[in-house]
């Protein structure tokens, strides 16, 4: 597993192709929601914007830390690009909150996981891992 | 943790080191700042300096978190919202080391403290003094802050001040310590050392 984390329009997903030159994916948005569907095939599976997928779980008062969890020993090659969201100041919503705490917990459970992390600021990545 | 302090500064083992983790909302900002005061050679007591007023629910369970990712660590707690120099005097071990968390609450309650809110020039020069006293009672000091800055939304002058003051503290306790640690998604990335 990869995780490419980053503030919003920061060139993550094409940072990513280029570390992937030729590389075929199947690339999944968060905001569509499929990824509970199942097995999904045609080639390495890429899941953009995870931090929109998370952030529709727990609206939806589904436990996304276990479905997390699921995808992650479903798709153990996969790669996932998330929105950096908890650099901010503490939501007064108390979802909000819960939201960037949350998904914040479950970044740091797949970046143990992950083989290789790293943080994507102005199109240039930072291994970190 | 890879390699222990003296390896990462090349100072002797018996130095006394200030630590700056800062990072983002559930960033794992916290267990890092423990892992990294463990990892120090010779600490003797370990102190928990908690900066958070808590308030509800919400507040309870954060503490609740907290007090049990430190349960059998041997932390003593001072609860210090505010004046944090007053500490020191609350610590009753020769040359303890502390973890001071979190440096946005402190912030925060110097700032809105009293009937008048203060300036952030006037918050921050008042923390700082107060970290610098702290720091001189200390052997080591581990400072968690936050960063609250990335969020590109333009808030009321009041929480723009506040920004400020805290921008203000952390960039002078970065010039201050020994070691300065974001950690992204839970893996620390040192982005100053030595001092």
């Amino acid at each position: 597993m990869e995780l490419y984390i980053g503030g919003f329009a920061q060139g993550k997903l094409e940072y990513v192709r280029r570390q992937h030159p030729g590389e075929k994916f199947r690339i999944l948005d968060g905001a569509d929601r499929k990824l509970e569907d199942g097995r999904m095939d045609g080639g390495r599976l890429l899941i953009n914007h995870f931090h929109g997928w998370v952030k529709g779980l727990i609206a939806e008062g589904k436990d996304a830390e276990a479905l997390t969890e699921m995808l992650a020993k479903e798709y153990p090659d996969c790669i996932i690009i998330c929105d950096e969201v908890g650099n901010g100041i503490v939501p007064v919503e108390p979802f909000e909150r819960e939201y960037r705490e949350r998904l914040g917990r479950i970044l740091i459970g797949l970046a143990a996981k992950a083989e290789r992390v790293e943080r994507v600021s102005c199109g240039i990545g930072l291994r970190v891992k | 943790m890879s390699g222990s302090a003296e390896e990462k500064t090349g100072r002797k083992g018996d130095e006394a080191m200030v630590i700056l983790v800062t990072g983002g909302s559930g960033s794992g900002k916290s267990a890092y700042a423990e892992e990294v005061l463990a990892s120090l050679p010779g600490t003797g007591q370990n102190y928990y300096l908690a900066a958070m007023k808590v308030y509800g629910e919400e507040g309870r369970k954060k503490v609740e978190r907290h007090r049990r990712l430190r349960a059998g660590k041997g932390f003593v707690t001072i609860e210090q919202p505010v004046d944090i120099g007053q500490a020191a005097g609350k610590m009753k071990a020769e040359r303890p080391s502390a973890i001071l968390e979190c440096m946005s609450n402190l912030t925060a309650n110097e700032m809105f403290d009293g009937e008048k809110r203060k300036g952030s020039q006037q918050t921050a020069e008042k923390i700082l003094r107060e970290v610098k006293t702290l720091s001189e009672h200390l052997k080591h000091l581990v400072i968690v802050t936050n960063n609250v800055f990335e969020d590109g939304i333009r808030y009321d002058d009041t929480t723009m001040d506040y920004m400020r003051a805290l921008g203000l503290i952390n960039r002078e306790l970065a010039r201050m310590a020994d070691r300065v640690v974001e950690v992204i998604v839970g893996i620390p990335v040192v982005i100053k050392e030595g001092r």
